[in-house]
């Protein structure tokens, strides 16, 4: 070997030795063969300790059976495999050493294994590449919260955190066939507040506003886990109650007319009350689609507030 | 002594004009050449296929129903199979329809002249040229070139495949298009519209040619896939399995056309998009960038199962131009 052959050798030995990725040679019994410097300054085990140890000794988090399984088909069909930190976080836990920027508990992990050959063609070793992705997984994890509250911004209403009408009527189709699907149960409550128009126009909009949100958390408050609450309208409420016949949404309906009515709220030194009308209907009997069932508690709402407000009708 | 009819059939002109330029040089020969089985086994029927070197994946008719024909009229020819599958159970289906021989493409020379000398085929030494076809000059285009390349690559992911899960893997000739993104976005969403889709990809570069492998998985064939790899443990995910597949598949498809073009290709991380994450959103994102593509389009099936897989290799267009230098050589 020429002097070139020696520097270039050495620069090669520094590059590998310094380059911001996890360098690994195993030799076909997991022995380490190769430890750099990303390697060492993360585990504290200095490269000539590494040597000739065991990775699962070094690493005992890794699952044995797993790995070898995978360094084996690189050794026998001669092709690189991957892990990616979607499917496996890390292949070795390190721990995340940034207090300030660093956002996860630990490194997040791409790796790459490849077959080493050997002079005479054959796979003697495997190299382990480990690159550090963290970055990458804590802007995915970012992206995904924001989408998230996204969604949420965009399937609630803002005055009173119930769902609004898109999102709500989504939930009445998904409800439907399951329905269609499963022969189950569902009813509908339909309701809106009597005289709303006198509030506004007594205590104006603001107090107003005020009756509709806590029309919405009594209702929240009533709601089951399962049930599906949503502002229809100005004034107009829904809720739809799944595994639920027209007789148990009565009573439902009833119990939320009693509360609504139970309420008290103050207004510059007036005291406002306010009662709801309500309609019920089911899915007991066929119907063509999921705006049947609107229809129909419609209608309901309808005959209450003609036979005197402050009263639940069900749709038979 | 008289000349030996010989017969060449594959489908691909490539693949014809290696065969021509691997036989003996002194064979004492006329050659006649077929592009499918029909054709072959015509030309077999009419006495011009003494001795015939049949290609397997070839369409209208392939190799072993062409095995099958020149058996059942009980046609005299005496047959070597030169495949790109190369599939154990390829060869042995070859050789229980009659074959006297399987040679693994691109045929070495040497290989086929011991082959043809133990059959005892080659005859007296001929003291003029053989007779080659006037067709045989016509020149190769880059499709077909690529479409032979890439049949003989798909043929050992396809032997790999068949070994790790020890089934027969059905293959078609490969498709080679040159895609507008428009047509591959149409494509990908009437596959979509079928059946929900998962797919890997992952991006490979080599001597500045590069692309990107597209592997199609149809979600309710996954379980059925689970099977077949064995998997007995839950740490064993479903993306997992699907990212082992796509590296068997992926490398040594790619590791089959890097030996024949004689480039080394870097592969990086595989990345899984599932229909929600959006195949066709990233294809409209691509679409200011890319106009064309160069794309190869194999299908796999697995004989028994309902299970098949869709690889697209797309190459950038920038990649073509230096894709038919490093083809030239087997053009020329």
């Amino acid at each position: 070997m020429d002097n070139i052959d020696i520097k270039e050798l050495h620069w090669m030995l520094t590059i590998t030795q310094n380059i911001d990725v996890g360098l690994v040679v195993l030799d076909r019994d997991y022995r380490v063969q190769l430890w750099n410097t990303f390697m060492e300054n993360r585990t504290g085990v200095l490269p000539d300790k590494a040597a000739n140890q065991s990775f699962f000794t070094l690493f005992p988090e890794v699952n044995q059976a797993w790995f070898s399984k995978k360094i084996e088909s690189v050794v026998t069909l001669g092709t690189p495999a991957f892990t990616i930190w979607e499917q496996r976080p890390y292949l070795v836990r390190f721990k995340n050493l940034q207090p300030i920027t660093g956002q996860e508990d630990f490194m997040y992990q791409n790796t790459t294994l490849f077959p080493l050959r050997s002079t005479n063609s054959e796979i003697s070793h495997i190299c382990l590449v480990i690159y550090d992705v963290t970055d990458v997984a804590t802007n995915r994890h970012r992206l995904q919260a924001a989408n998230n509250a996204l969604q949420e911004l965009s399937s609630t209403d803002r005055l009173t955190g119930l769902f609004n009408r898109g999102h709500w009527e989504e939930m009445l189709k998904n409800e439907y066939a399951r329905h269609c699907r499963y022969d189950s149960q569902v009813s509908l409550v339909m309701f809106d507040i009597d005289h709303f128009k006198r509030v506004n126009d007594t205590y104006g909009h603001q107090m107003g506003d005020k009756v509709i949100q806590r029309v919405a958390e009594v209702t929240r408050q009533l709601a089951r886990t399962a049930d599906i609450a949503g502002r229809y309208g100005g004034e107009e409420f829904v809720v739809l109650l799944p595994d639920t016949d027209k007789a148990g949404a009565k009573i439902f309906a009833e119990r939320l007319r009693l509360a609504i009515e139970a309420q008290e709220m103050s207004h510059e030194g007036h005291v406002i009350r306010c009662t709801i009308s309500l309609g019920v209907a089911d899915l007991a009997e066929q119907t063509p689609d999921y705006k049947t069932l609107i229809e129909w508690a419609d209608q309901a709402l309808y005959a209450s507030k003609k036979n005197g407000r402050n009263q639940v009708s069900v749709h038979e | 002594m008289p000349m030996i009819p010989l017969l060449i059939c594959d489908d691909s002109n490539m693949a014809r004009k290696q065969l021509l330029r691997a036989l003996p040089s002194d064979w004492d020969v006329s050659v006649t050449m077929a592009t499918n089985g029909q054709e072959g086994v015509e030309a077999i029927r009419q006495g011009l296929g003494q001795v015939v070197l049949l290609d397997l994946t070839m369409p209208v008719m392939d190799g072993y129903q062409a095995l099958a024909a020149v058996r059942a009229e009980n046609l005299d020819a005496k047959i070597i199979v030169v495949s790109g599958d190369v599939q154990e159970e390829a060869v042995r289906r070859c050789m229980e329809l009659g074959a006297l021989a399987f040679l693994k493409k691109p045929a070495e020379p040497e290989e086929l002249k011991q082959t043809l000398s133990r059959l005892g085929l080659l005859g007296v030494p001929a003291t003029t040229p053989a007779l080659i076809p006037a067709a045989a000059g016509a020149r190769i285009s880059l499709h077909d070139a690529l479409r032979e390349i890439v049949n003989v690559a798909m043929g050992r992911a396809a032997a790999l495949l068949a070994r790790v899960l020890g089934v027969f893997v059905q293959l078609p000739v490969p498709n080679v298009n040159m895609l507008e993104v428009g047509e591959l976005h149409m494509a990908l969403a009437d596959a979509q519209s079928r059946d929900r889709l998962t797919a890997v990809c992952q991006g490979y570069i080599g001597d500045c040619i590069a692309g990107e492998a597209l592997l199609l998985f149809h979600d309710s064939e996954i379980a059925d896939m689970a099977r077949l790899m064995q998997r007995d443990s839950d740490d064993y995910s479903d993306m997992e399995m699907l990212l082992d597949l796509s590296a068997i598949l992926i490398g040594a498809c790619l590791s089959g056309i890097a030996e024949q073009i004689d480039v080394e290709f870097s592969q990086g991380h595989p990345q899984v998009l599932g229909t929600r994450s959006g195949i066709d959103e990233l294809i409209r994102i691509n679409q200011q960038r890319w106009k064309k593509t160069l794309a190869v389009e194999i299908s796999y099936s697995l004989e028994g199962h309902n299970i098949h897989f869709d690889l697209l290799m797309l190459f950038t267009e920038d990649s073509v131009e230096l894709l038919s230098h490093k083809l030239a050589y087997l053009m020329s």
